[in-house]
């Protein structure tokens, strides 16, 4: 609204501690599990609480390398395989596809689109029992593959839908002059059209990743032994069992968010724009 | 002629360019959703899940969910009031919070993006974290509560019926917030200054300002965020599952989380899909509406 217009010294500074306020007030809740993962058990339950560790103790994040219960390594590895695979399923799927919806005029096109569209709003209950009793025939229930397959039915409709609009922003003339340089059809499509949609590519990526690397159901239901199953799991069985052991619980969530957090911070201009074109364009 | 095969032929390359993920979604949403109806209108339970044909019951499972089973209702009670309470509250503080940081002041932009984190976070990770707030004695939220005198005794939110739902609703909008935030915030962008700068000089106040120009320009984005919002509020699961399991008694069951009880807890695969699909029509109603409206969006 204001975007433009000057505003004076004392505003900006004033502005600025609203937001800061606003900053420290909103992301509370992340600060204060990176501090408790860091308290003795002792002290998180200390009354009135200690808003930095007193002691810092570091125990709850050697025990997730160590074997046993506090393990979380093993489940973090196995998150980083799921949610890796999905990506790559999600993006080699989609890659072409979109460009095939972008480029090219066939029956059906509207159809396909609203497909898409529909499966992107799809509850995640409704698939659950139906790919669990498909897995069990599959005899993928209980590996990776079933997280992995299903994982990646979020990530592809997602992708296809972004991508799109990237193929279809890049001027016909570009491929044309492929073609006279000796290109067909999908040589110009892999050597010059992919390569301009790469930021398009490298959105589809980070999302589809992210939407696997977060995902619970999937990897809780298809996958039962502990070993094989993402972090997001292991947490999710770790509260059941240990449930006031807060100093663990808290360094596995900051170690979860850890390939959140750094993605955020390199690839932040990345996600604002799938955000805003994910939802608005749908 | 020759020029209509070239056409045909060209255009009926991008069959062969959709079909891999076309035929992937085919066989793992597809023919999983015609299944889930199926199943929905037999019996399978437990023993039955293996066996080579099963008792198809018609609508029986929809009549006894309906009928005589009340967590059904106080399922989808709970799920509608959720969203709602969710939507409104996301959606006023995401919409205050795209007006501040639309203003030009230096470190706007910066913190805009960092207040994105909340959403990109794994659910699990922030039902955790909202259980460890909310906890009743090591809970920092009842200490502050304490602190500025509010409450004078500690208040056990997840395992008390009357304020589960409170805490569910409190961390989801701390999801919600960031989304609803940064599409106001894109709306925002493609209101011209200059309808503010002529209307300023016309004499308008800046309620006169928000009401008459932000407010109608706006209307498009308001109703994407809000239906989009909707669709994925009222799916939501995982947050709900993990914080409370539904409990304490179904006071925040949702019908993701009862579908999930009946299926793979109790093992009433059939109704377990029942309740999927009464989720998936709601749910496939709203997208058809939205639908409708952004293709009408686009015509225009």
């Amino acid at each position: 609204m204001d975007e433009d217009k000057k505003i004076s010294r004392k505003q900006n500074i004033g502005y600025c501690i609203v937001a800061l306020l606003l900053f420290a007030v909103l992301l509370f809740p992340l600060y204060w599990i990176f501090v408790t993962s860091l308290k003795t058990e002792q002290e998180i339950f200390q009354i009135p609480p200690t808003f930095w560790p007193h002691i810092l103790n570091d125990a709850s994040y050697k025990a997730q390398l160590q074997s046993g219960d506090f393990n979380m390594f093993r489940s973090f590895a196995n998150s980083l395989i799921i949610a890796i695979s999905s990506m790559l399923i999600a993006i080699v799927l989609a890659v072409p596809a979109s460009y095939g919806i972008a480029k090219y005029n066939f029956k059906g096109k509207k159809a396909i689109i609203l497909g898409f569209l529909v499966t992107q709003m799809l509850p995640v209950s409704v698939l659950l029992t139906p790919l669990f009793i498909m897995f069990k025939n599959m005899h993928l229930y209980n590996t990776f593959w079933s997280t992995i397959l299903a994982d990646a039915t979020i990530g592809i409709p997602f992708s296809v839908l972004i991508l799109k609009n990237y193929f279809a922003s890049i001027p016909r003339e570009l491929e044309e002059a492929a073609y006279i340089d000796g290109c067909n059809r999908f040589t110009a499509f892999i050597r010059v059209l992919i390569p301009i949609a790469k930021q398009g590519v490298i959105v589809c990526g980070i999302f589809s990743f992210l939407y696997a690397w977060g995902d619970l159901a999937y990897g809780m239901t298809f996958i039962i032994d502990q070993e094989k199953r993402p972090i997001t799991a292991g947490i999710f069985n770790f509260m059941g069992q240990y449930g006031t052991k807060w100093s663990y619980l808290t360094a596995f969530a900051v170690v979860t968010i850890i390939p959140v957090a750094l993605i955020f911070i390199f690839m932040q201009k990345y996600i604002i724009s799938g955000m805003t074109s994910g939802a608005v364009k749908g | 002629m020759g020029k209509m095969k070239k056409f045909f032929q060209y255009d009926n390359i991008g069959y062969l360019f959709v079909l891999p993920a076309f035929a992937y979604m085919l066989f793992f949403v597809g023919y999983p959703i015609v299944s889930n109806i199926i199943l929905s209108f037999q019996d399978v339970t437990l023993k039955t899940l293996k066996a080579d044909t099963k008792a198809f019951v018609g609508f029986q499972n929809y009549i006894e969910l309906f009928q005589q089973d009340h967590v059904l209702m106080t399922s989808l009670w709970n799920t509608l009031f959720f969203t709602v309470a969710c939507l409104l509250f996301q959606f006023v503080i995401g919409f205050a919070l795209a007006v501040f940081f639309n203003k030009n002041f230096k470190i706007a932009k910066p913190i805009r993006g960092l207040l994105m984190m909340p959403w990109m976070i794994p659910i699990t990770v922030t039902a955790l974290i909202f259980k460890f707030m909310f906890g009743t004695d090591v809970g920092i939220i009842n200490y502050f509560l304490q602190g500025l005198g509010l409450i004078s005794n500690n208040i056990d939110w997840l395992t008390n019926p009357k304020t589960a739902m409170i805490a569910v609703v409190i961390a989801n909008i701390w999801i919600g917030i960031p989304f609803n935030m940064i599409l106001i915030s894109t709306g925002l962008t493609t209101i011209p200054k200059e309808l503010y700068e002529s209307a300023s000089i016309d004499g308008a106040n800046k309620f006169h300002l928000f009401t008459k120009i932000t407010l109608p320009l706006l209307k498009p984005t308001i109703e994407s965020v809000l239906i989009l919002g909707f669709i994925y509020t009222f799916k939501v699961y995982d947050l709900i599952y993990v914080m409370t399991s539904g409990g304490p008694v179904n006071s925040t069951q949702v019908l993701s989380t009862y579908s999930y009880k009946l299926s793979f807890e109790l093992f009433k695969y059939s109704k377990g899909a029942a309740v999927a699909n009464i989720l998936f029509v709601i749910l496939f109603i709203i997208s058809l509406i939205y639908l409708k409206y952004v293709y009408s969006e686009e015509e225009a």
